[in-house]
């Protein structure tokens, strides 16, 4: 008896293009920072000032965040035993990822989604919601999970922090610089007038870089979200799967109640659907990719696994 | 991972680790003659098996390979997919005649043959089943992504598991078996259909 060699290589090809992207992108976020640093340098000590505290919200953010959203949301921790098949789905899926395996959460909200956090791979928590647990079949289920925690793997919490944390600085020069320029400088004769020109040039380099990285932080965010689609793919080796989930869940997303979304706007970044009732924003400004675009990729992916690409 | 695919977002599943599935041949002499556990003639592999039809074909061949090369020992082999989506193929040595080298010949011809086909990254884990004095279930479990073994012994009670009997297991095998040393790895498998 022959043995038939179907051998191929991997499954997947890559996707060059996306990872171009995301690097142009970041390579444009970190040329709109520098200027920015410069701008902060140029205003002297007040901007450095706003520099620290910019740097202690950034700790402050990215060791509590998840405790705070958790305690917010109503997030609550579940053990193996009130849920085995959540937990079974993604102790399998943390061997094939070889990554150790996150905290295990459910909210207790009809609103089908799904939602990782944490700056580490070690203190990562994966969150579902109970609406979501009803709506999709186990390996529906499996391929939003994978999603999530190819979030945990690409650190995508800690990229998103980081990319943005001079996005912060800059939104904080805009709201609060007169504070620090003219605010302060009111009896030093011509000295003071220097320094809150100075603060004038900072503060409107701040608007337009604030402008600026906001787009790109939403594209950013955008690319990552495809890789995530993909990285389930990859994982999973079953790319349909995720393409149903995610058209199961927006069809039920655009019938819940708007107050019910209202309610939990604030982790929309962290959704594996945004929870939005309509795609009311451009689609520049949107931090999840349109679902149409997600589906082709997903069936691009699925061409490649059959062969048929 | 490196800080580049970090930065990228790109990320690819692991292949299998240097393989020492074999350490079990070794290891259950040990079992059998230090601690009466004796090999229950059953071994699994489990894996993602993906819908296409170059992979059903694979796993046609193995299925046939495997027969073929169990030939003397009449290893049997049946699949089954569990509620988890995952493909257990399971073969078994007839009563009487349990032998864990043939298992493991046949348990390595599976995932050769599908890390050949160029799908390594889908293999999940083996087991292998024991049984102690008592008659009660003991498995060994090998991770194909981390190179290494654990033990799973489930206890009495809905999901239930003896990590203590677990423990003990570890330290008589410590120096046969590669044992898994991150204690938070040692994955259960409820519903194993062996």
């Amino acid at each position: 008896m022959a043995v038939t060699s179907h051998k191929r290589g991997a499954a997947f090809g890559k996707d060059t293009g996306l990872q171009a992207r995301m690097l142009f992108t970041m390579f444009l976020l970190v040329v709109l920072y520098i200027v920015l640093i410069g701008a902060l340098f140029a205003v002297g000590a007040s901007g450095v000032t706003i520099l620290v505290v910019a740097l202690g919200l950034l700790a402050v953010q990215l060791f509590t965040s998840d405790k705070i959203a958790m305690g917010t949301m109503g997030v609550k921790e579940v053990s193996p035993a009130e849920e085995p098949e959540l937990h079974g789905i993604i102790e399998r899926l943390c061997v094939q990822a070889d990554l150790p395996k996150p905290r295990v959460c459910v909210m207790e909200h009809q609103m089908p989604n799904a939602f990782a956090m944490g700056r580490s791979q070690k203190s990562a928590t994966v969150c579902a919601t109970r609406g979501i647990l009803q709506l999709l079949s186990p390996a529906e289920l499996e391929g939003v999970l994978a999603h999530e925690l190819t979030h945990v793997i690409n650190r995508d919490v800690m990229v998103m922090t980081l990319a943005s944390f001079f996005a912060m600085v800059a939104s904080l020069i805009v709201q609060f610089g007169f504070l620090f320029g003219g605010g302060f400088g009111g009896g030093y004769g011509r000295g003071s007038r220097e320094a809150e020109e100075a603060m004038f040039v900072a503060i409107a380099v701040a608007a337009v870089v604030y402008a600026i990285s906001f787009m790109l932080l939403r594209a950013l965010s955008r690319y990552r979200e495809f890789a995530a689609d993909r990285g389930s793919a990859v994982l999973t080796g079953r790319p349909s799967a995720l393409a149903s989930a995610l058209l199961k869940i927006s069809g039920t997303m655009e019938r819940v109640p708007g107050r019910d979304l209202r309610s939990v706007e604030g982790m929309s970044a962290f959704f594996i659907v945004p929870a939005r009732a309509k795609n009311s924003l451009m689609n520049l400004f949107a931090d999840h990719p349109p679902l149409e675009q997600r589906l082709a990729a997903l069936e691009r992916l699925e061409s490649q696994l059959q062969g048929t690409a | 991972m490196g800080l580049l695919d970090a930065l990228t977002g790109r990320h690819q599943v692991k292949g299998p680790a240097p393989d020492r599935l074999f350490a079990i041949t070794t290891a259950y002499v040990t079992l059998q003659s230090a601690y009466e556990i004796a090999p229950a003639g059953v071994a699994a592999i489990v894996f993602q098996a993906l819908q296409t039809s170059d992979f059903e074909a694979t796993i046609k061949d193995m299925e046939a390979v495997v027969r073929a090369t169990g030939g003397e020992s009449a290893t049997q082999v049946a699949t089954q997919d569990d509620s988890y989506g995952y493909r257990w193929m399971v073969l078994r040595n007839p009563a009487g005649a349990p032998s864990v080298e043939d298992l493991a010949v046949g348990i390595n011809a599976v995932s050769s043959s599908i890390e050949t086909a160029g799908h390594g990254e889908r293999l999940l884990c083996s087991v292998f089943a024991f049984a102690d004095a008592k008659g009660h279930p003991i498995y060994f479990i090998y991770n194909y992504k981390r190179g290494f073994w654990y033990p799973f012994v489930p206890a009495a009670g809905d999901q239930q598991r003896s990590t203590e009997r677990e423990l003990q297991l570890k330290a008589q095998l410590s120096g046969e078996l590669p044992m898994e040393p991150e204690l938070e790895r040692w994955f259960p498998l409820w519903g194993i259909p062996i």
